[in-house]
């Protein structure tokens, strides 16, 4: 499969703890390729991409932070709202099932960081589109 | 061959002979204490005279000795021999009053070291082992207790006192430590030392482990072993007693001999002081028989635990108490309804997704109390769903437990408050508290 690791960290709903994340990470030659922050009344989870995966999940265990490593997928589409659609129906028409998903912009396209129930399929069916699944980035 | 028990003739003594023994020594710990200021005048007034002690069952004429009446007597006011004779003494903290001080006379000291080194050969202890003591010394009996006690046993006894882990972690390698005395939350805490060293605690000499002045279940216990790939045996004392050496689990590690040749032993309710039935939950009273600067009759212990039924395989024939259920003085009343704080940390031990640590926060809201359980995750997850279906389900084990629906919040790792010694398990928020 053609997945992406993304780092997953458990999060308190409290004044600072994003912060303490952070500057565990900052000056550390570790750059930050997407970020994500999704929460619940009591506690969030903040998803990281980053240039580092392997340092900077040892960074964030030692220094006492909740993390968990997983696959996403990403990829590369359009900038435009059309082509966002468009993979978000096929997907759906597939019946697969997004569990969460975030962007960013690079070089002027939209980068989809997705998780879904399926991830197999979800594979087949963005290739299928015509689009390409990103293995990482320079 | 190696002989099975320190003391054969009194871990095995028949029970019929051994409340000769008791009945015997309660009568000389009377006489003992017909020289309190505190006992005396209520000997005379219940008309207790050595000689009138028949049987054991004369235990039920004496009245209770609570820890406010060591309080209120502070600081000599229980002795029962001239403070000549008195060698030592060790107090509590006294945060809520007057501490309190027990003496004790050279014989004492020596019993008691006797009695602690009986409990460290009963868990397989033996002179060729290293023993590591992580309690305070001080007046907290918890140092020199096991000290003199591994002494007595012929240990190799490393007084390293308490804190300063990364120098505990040091010794245990450098002195090829076979044995640690220590409180449950420490030996967790200690293990994380060493992971953080890269060593784990599994590849130390380190094979048994004597645990006690804290509270834990049983699945805590379990999970010391786990971590130390050690055997971790309950031990229980209590100053006011002696110290440590006043119960302890044998190999069998099911349920804690208490010796009763240096206590008659009884289980009451709380609320009525009728002893309750036998295996029912009650709370420890303890008579002490074999000490002289400061003897306590039916002392309130609070400690609440019940007699295991039957015969131990070990072979010995005191009784045996259960782990600890709770204190009857840490029982919550909340909404009407009695709840111990070791309810809760059994259930949540039933979750391999949690770590150890935990609180129970208690506040009022609309007139009416509210409980919050702050949990302390293991590990994480990328599945919000994963979290709330085990807020759910630890919600509705506590709600089995404990009759009422608690809020559940999870936790990372370091939110929940770790005082120096005992682990704080109950935040009273409440107005009326």
């Amino acid at each position: 499969m053609k997945t992406i690791k993304q780092i997953s960290i458990f999060l308190e709903n409290r004044k600072g703890s994003l912060d303490k994340i952070l500057s565990v990470l900052s000056n550390q030659e570790i750059e930050l390729q997407a970020a994500s922050v999704a929460d619940t009344k009591e506690y969030g989870l903040l998803r990281l991409i980053t240039s580092d995966q392997t340092r900077a999940l040892q960074l964030l265990n030692d220094n006492g932070f909740l993390v968990n490593l997983n696959e996403v997928m990403a990829v590369t589409i359009p900038g435009d709202i059309a082509s966002f659609a468009s993979v978000v129906s096929s997907l759906t028409a597939n019946d697969v099932t997004i569990n969460y998903l975030y962007t960013f912009s690079k070089d002027g396209k939209l980068v989809l960081i997705l998780k879904t129930d399926n991830m197999e399929k979800a594979e087949s069916v963005i290739e299928s589109q015509g689009l390409e699944l990103v293995q990482g980035w320079e | 061959m190696e002989r099975k028990f320190w003391e054969e003739e009194i871990e095995t003594m028949p029970r019929k002979q051994l409340e000769k023994l008791q009945a015997e020594r309660l009568r000389k710990t009377v006489e003992i204490a017909m020289g309190s200021k505190f006992y005396a005048p209520i000997f005379k007034e219940r008309g207790i005279t050595p000689e009138n002690i028949k049987s054991i069952g004369d235990i039920r004429r004496f009245p209770f000795t609570t820890k406010n009446d060591l309080r209120s007597n502070y600081p000599f006011g229980l002795a029962s021999v001239p403070l000549q004779k008195v060698v030592r003494l060790h107090s509590s903290s006294g945060t809520t009053g007057n501490p309190t001080v027990v003496l004790h006379s050279k014989k004492d000291i020596d019993e008691w070291a006797n009695a602690m080194a009986r409990s460290m050969y009963a868990i397989g202890l033996r002179d060729t082992d290293i023993i590591q003591n992580t309690s305070g010394y001080g007046m907290f009996t918890g140092g020199l207790g096991i000290q003199y006690a591994a002494e007595r046993l012929g240990a190799l006894t490393v007084p390293a006192a308490a804190g300063n882990s990364l120098r505990q972690f040091k010794f245990i390698q450098d002195f090829g430590t076979t044995a640690l005395h220590c409180i449950p939350s420490y030996a967790t805490r200690l293990a994380t030392i060493f992971k953080e060293q890269g060593v784990d605690p599994r590849d130390t000499t380190v094979t048994r482990m004597i645990i006690g002045a804290e509270p834990h279940s049983e699945a805590q216990r379990k999970r010391i072993e786990e971590i130390w790939g050690c055997k971790a045996y309950n031990n229980f004392g209590m100053s006011e007693m002696c110290g440590p050496g006043v119960a302890i689990e044998c190999e069998e590690q099911n349920g804690m001999h208490i010796w009763e040749d240096n206590y008659i032993v009884e289980i009451v309710d709380p609320v009525t002081l009728e002893p309750v039935p036998d295996g029912e939950l009650g709370e420890l009273v303890l008579t002490t028989l074999n000490r002289e600067a400061m003897p306590l009759f039916r002392y309130r212990t609070r400690d609440l635990t019940r007699f295991l039924p039957g015969d131990c395989p070990c072979g010995r024939t005191h009784r045996r108490l259960q782990r600890f259920q709770g204190r009857s003085d840490d029982m919550m009343i909340v909404r009407g309804v009695n709840i111990f704080p070791i309810q809760i940390e059994k259930i949540l031990m039933q979750f391999s997704e949690l770590a150890s640590d935990f609180l129970i926060i208690l506040e009022t809201s609309d007139d009416n109390d509210n409980m919050t359980v702050q949990v302390e995750l293991a590990k994480a997850t990328d599945d919000f769903q994963l979290l709330e279906n085990l807020k759910r389900e630890i919600t509705h084990r506590l709600k089995d437990e404990i009759l009422m629906t608690p809020k559940v919040q999870l936790v990372g790792k370091g939110v929940i408050p770790q005082s120096d010694g005992k682990a704080v398990r109950v935040k009273d928020l409440r107005n009326n508290h």
